[in-house]
């Protein structure tokens, strides 16, 4: 208790004595706006991104400030609800984790005062308030999903990437043959197991479609087709790591980029982390083929929009916070993020910093697919993803299909109501 | 009898006034501090636990609608009790463990001359290390492909004991036990061994003149005198178990993976407070929190009272 009242006390603190640092000064007729971002590991970057701007706008200086991502959901609602010297700019979670920000009215609404008019709506839903429809955010990367493979590993067992699921299974045999774990996974996160049922599973449920139908209420997550894809995650297992249950996400990454394990489910990004921390890994990735069973019969790219950069509502310099916003969705802005950082910007016309992220971005707008667990149902407790997740840890442990299809539906149902029909 | 009216009573002193004056400026410092970060919090969360919020903003007055959500909301209805459940098995576990391998630890110390100093150091050194710490490196012990556990068993032929010792839904709430109990073992031990240095040898001199065994010397003459002090250990780690959050978050997690076999109330708090996508998380979270504090305050008088009544009947 004594530490959740500390916790609490810190809170009301932050909240009694507001004006103690303020961040954004006006010194000398300079502006300076403080970005809050849960990425400490971009700080250079963003330097370097943010640098042409200060460069065009020289009244205004840019301080990016950077939380540790584990705890930068419990700092920025105090952040926020400083009347005097909170952020200017934050970047914001997309989707669902969204929404409490846009009712407390901590943001600012920037229809009308950022051009997106040439962006696809399912990319700006993710920066959307659920209930009005404005717009808060301006979104600024996508992640898509797809099965990574080691190069080298491929070469030396002599394995293509495969294209049918008779090919994919055969290569994991092969691989389990020569000692080689084929697949490096976490089975202890249950996020990380929902991202591995959206890559296999997203065929054999249906893709788009089935997350349409559950939308409109024509079906639910107790459909044999859903509950049939769980089952086809589940039944990877023998290819996933000995004792998978207990593999940690980071046990799961070294697994892959030591080498001991060939494939790895997983999102875009992912590969620029990898390609720092194991310059020499070579790293292909492939969609992976169609289930057995799939009512889609080509591979799917799952994608989702990995977050925005919205305008603090309380901010001392709105104008000026709005003006560095409306920037970010500019292809300048949109180009020197996705090269300086190797992400898939989401600024139409730009291209990805990476060749491999290039044709990840290729496949999504050819064959692209909605992560319905995080884009639709991510609005409500508990979060789709999580279930999911928990749902594929129940039958990891021995439980059936159908129980975990019910187990899912019983907790969306818990907020999500389906409209029309 | 003497020893109650000698606290009843206490020592006359001269210059009350002046005494009391320089007591209260000495206290104060400890009372602000105190006000401000236990008595101000305690009461603001209540406070909150009877609104309702979205986002940050607070809305009207909720009565004990948030209470009733605890109770009826899906999942929360359910993690609720299923962490409740967890807290309790923690503490009994816990408790089993740390007492019987404290006492044993201390009556063995306490009979031995050498390596005393050192083994009681030993004992309580992860005492001293953050749990946060403790449940880091046991999850890197415990890992099953690089993890030290696995790779001894295996090592000494025992390779089929190899477990999921953090994946295991079965496993993972006895592995935390063991570890909390690993980590706190000391803190008993070196309560018991100072009461059993307490102890005037004469006692079992007497039990051993009319023929007692040495079980017996411990069973009715030793283990009665130490009721205190594990009534002491009782109610400590009861509040500590019941507040556990950062030992669990190392070793399986926010969501007390896998399976939220290893919620505690702690977790479940952090995450309705934190990482929870219903407005409400402020109103839920507090009303959470004050149920955890009326809980553990009431449970700890009751156990207090529970045992000074053991400890008058002894006297």
């Amino acid at each position: 208790m004594r530490k959740y009242c500390t916790l609490v006390a810190a809170l009301s603190l932050a909240l009694a004595l507001p004006a103690c640092a303020p961040s954004a000064q006006s010194s000398g007729g300079k502006v300076h706006l403080t970005v809050l971002s849960w990425r400490p590991e971009d700080t250079a970057g963003y330097k370097k991104i943010f640098a042409p701007y200060e460069k065009s706008h020289p009244k205004v200086t840019i301080d990016f400030k950077p939380i540790k991502s584990t705890e930068y959901l419990t700092v920025l609602p105090t952040e926020l609800k400083k009347s005097q010297g909170g952020p200017d700019v934050v970047q914001l979670k997309p989707y669902g984790p969204l929404q409490s920000y846009v009712t407390s009215g901590d943001l600012e609404p920037l229809d009308g005062k950022v051009d997106v008019s040439n962006w696809p709506a399912n990319v700006l839903q993710a920066a959307k308030g659920k209930q009005d429809g404005k717009l808060y955010g301006v979104p600024y990367a996508l992640q898509t999903l797809q099965v990574l493979y080691n190069k080298k590993i491929f070469a030396q067992q002599n394995l293509q990437p495969p294209t049918t699921w008779a090919e994919f299974t055969a290569a994991c045999d092969k691989l389990k043959k020569a000692g080689i774990t084929p697949m490096a996974t976490s089975g202890l996160q249950p996020w990380v197991l929902a991202i591995d049922h959206q890559i296999f599973g997203a065929t054999r449920y249906g893709g788009d479609d089935f997350e349409k139908a559950v939308l409109t209420g024509k079906k639910n997550f107790t459909d044999p087709d859903y509950t049939a894809s769980l089952d086809t995650t589940a039944k990877l297992r023998q290819y996933f790591p000995d004792k998978v249950t207990a593999v940690d996400y980071p046990d799961a990454q070294t697994l892959f980029t030591s080498g001991k394990a060939a494939m790895y489910p997983g999102g875009s990004y992912e590969v620029g982390p990898f390609t720092k921390s194991t310059p020499d890994l070579q790293i292909g990735f492939f969609d992976a083929p169609p289930a057995p069973g799939a009512t889609v019969n080509h591979p799917l790219t799952s994608g989702y929009v990995d977050g925005s950069y919205g305008v603090n509502a309380h901010s001392d310099h709105r104008a000026e916070a709005t003006d560095l916003v409306k920037w970010m969705a500019t292809p300048e802005f949109g180009q020197l993020y996705a090269s300086t950082l190797k992400q898939i910007s989401l600024v139409p016309g730009t291209t990805p910093g990476d060749p491999l992220l290039a044709q990840a971005y290729q496949n999504y707008k050819d064959h692209g697919a909605t992560y319905m667990m995080v884009v639709d149902f991510g609005y409500g407790n508990p979060l789709g993803r999580d279930q999911e997740g928990q749902a594929l840890q129940k039958m990891l442990a021995g439980g059936s299909a159908a129980d975990a299809g019910r187990f899912v539906q019983k907790g969306i149902s818990a907020w999500f109501k389906p409209n029309g029909g | 009898m003497v020893q109650a009216q000698r606290r009843l009573k206490p020592r006359a002193t001269g210059g009350g006034h002046a005494r009391r004056r320089s007591l209260l400026i000495f206290l104060i410092p400890a009372l602000a501090l105190y006000s401000v970060f236990i008595v101000y919090p305690l009461i603001s969360a209540l406070e909150y636990s009877f609104y309702s919020w979205t986002g940050t903003r607070r809305g009207g007055f909720a009565g004990l609608s948030n209470f009733h959500d605890l109770l009826t909301k899906y999942p929360l209805s359910e993690q609720v009790w299923r962490a409740l459940g967890h807290n309790c098995l923690f503490f009994v576990g816990t408790m089993l463990i740390q007492t019987i391998a404290g006492l044993t630890f201390a009556v063995l110390l306490h009979k031995s001359r050498r390596g005393k100093r050192f083994l009681q150091t030993a004992f309580t050194l992860p005492h001293l290390v953050s749990p946060i710490v403790v449940g880091y490196l046991w999850s890197l012990m415990l890992n099953p492909q690089f993890g030290a556990v696995n790779a001894a068993l295996r090592g000494v032929g025992l390779g089929s004991l190899a477990q999921p010792w953090r994946g295991d839904p079965h496993l993972a709430l006895p592995v935390a036990i063991v570890v909390n109990a690993w980590q706190w073992i000391g803190f008993p031990m070196l309560l018991f061994a100072a009461a059993l240095a307490g102890i005037p040898e004469e006692y079992e001199q007497a039990a051993r003149c009319d023929g007692a065994s040495s079980w017996q010397v411990f069973r009715r003459v030793t283990f009665p005198l130490l009721t205190p002090v594990l009534g002491i250990v009782s109610v400590l780690t009861f509040i500590g178990n019941f507040n556990v959050l950062d030992l669990i978050y190392a070793l399986q997690g926010s969501q007390g993976n896998p399976t939220f076999s290893t919620d505690v109330l702690g977790l479940l708090f952090y995450r309705t407070a934190f990482d929870n996508p219903d407005a409400n998380a402020i109103g839920q979270s507090s009303a959470l929190a004050v149920c955890m504090f009326v809980l553990i305050f009431g449970v700890s008088i009751a156990a207090n009272r529970f045992f000074r009544r053991m400890e008058d009947r002894l006297r």
